[in-house]
């Protein structure tokens, strides 16, 4: 089972880019991207549900071995574009570290609500798409919990800096 | 990569308990983050995740 110790981001973000599949950067790392100072661990990615970009996420994600993060060695899961059908949302491990691959996000809604949302970054040499700031401010409020009130207040912090600036 | 038609963000309203926790938020760091490039900022990150998790693995040799 693939448990590195620190998830690469810059491989996994030029994984990403390069493949073309049809995700959306939110999360922590997203909020990295836009600027924000706090320290996150696992890259979270909005999927859209179409049956071509389910295969081509689970055909670039294989060699990468993904594991279903904290469950126990052994069970019988099949990494596949029919395993990504049956489910919706994913927290992985795979040999590049911690991944959260999610169908719907709390806040935002599905792939195609939040892509309105969103911002092409230049990252690691490739485009990829990332949530804006406001729209990830909106998810963490959603999401309710106690323990992103700080990374929240950052964020907010965050878009007032950039407003300053002139580039809210 | 083609932008898709945005949507206008709606203004924020101010919740009184972030407004608490932002007072203690270090806006140092986001000016200095804001001063580098996208990939800049992943690679600190990285740094900085790789230097927590040395950290955590430390152990004692003083006994």
């Amino acid at each position: 089972m693939p448990d590195p110790e620190v998830t690469d981001f810059g491989g996994v973000l030029a994984l990403m880019a390069r493949s073309g599949v049809e995700c959306i950067l939110i999360g922590g790392l997203a909020g990295a991207v836009h600027g924000s100072a706090h320290v996150t661990y696992d890259i979270d990615f909005c999927y859209r549900r179409t049956p071509e970009n389910l295969e081509r996420l689970a055909s670039i994600l294989a060699p990468h071995q993904p594991y279903l993060r904290g469950a126990p060695p052994g069970l019988p899961f099949e990494w596949s574009a029919a395993t990504l059908q049956r489910g919706l949302n994913f927290t992985l491990s795979t040999t590049l570290g911690d991944i959260d691959l999610l169908g719907e996000v709390v806040g935002g809604g599905i792939y195609e609500e939040i892509l309105p949302h969103t911002e092409v970054f230049l990252l690691f040499g490739s485009e990829l798409r990332c949530v804006s700031l406001p729209m990830l401010i909106r998810m963490k409020r959603a999401s309710g919990r106690a323990k992103d009130l700080d990374m929240l207040a950052g964020l907010e912090a965050l878009l007032e800096e950039r407003q300053a600036r002139g580039d809210g | 990569m083609p932008n898709p038609p945005a949507l206008p963000e709606p203004p924020l309203e101010r919740d009184p308990v972030i407004e608490v926790y932002k007072a203690d938020i270090d806006r140092t760091l986001l000016r200095e983050n804001l001063r580098r490039t996208p990939t800049e900022r992943v690679q600190r990150l990285q740094e900085a995740v790789r230097t927590v998790r040395a950290l955590q693995q430390a152990r004692r040799v003083d006994r």
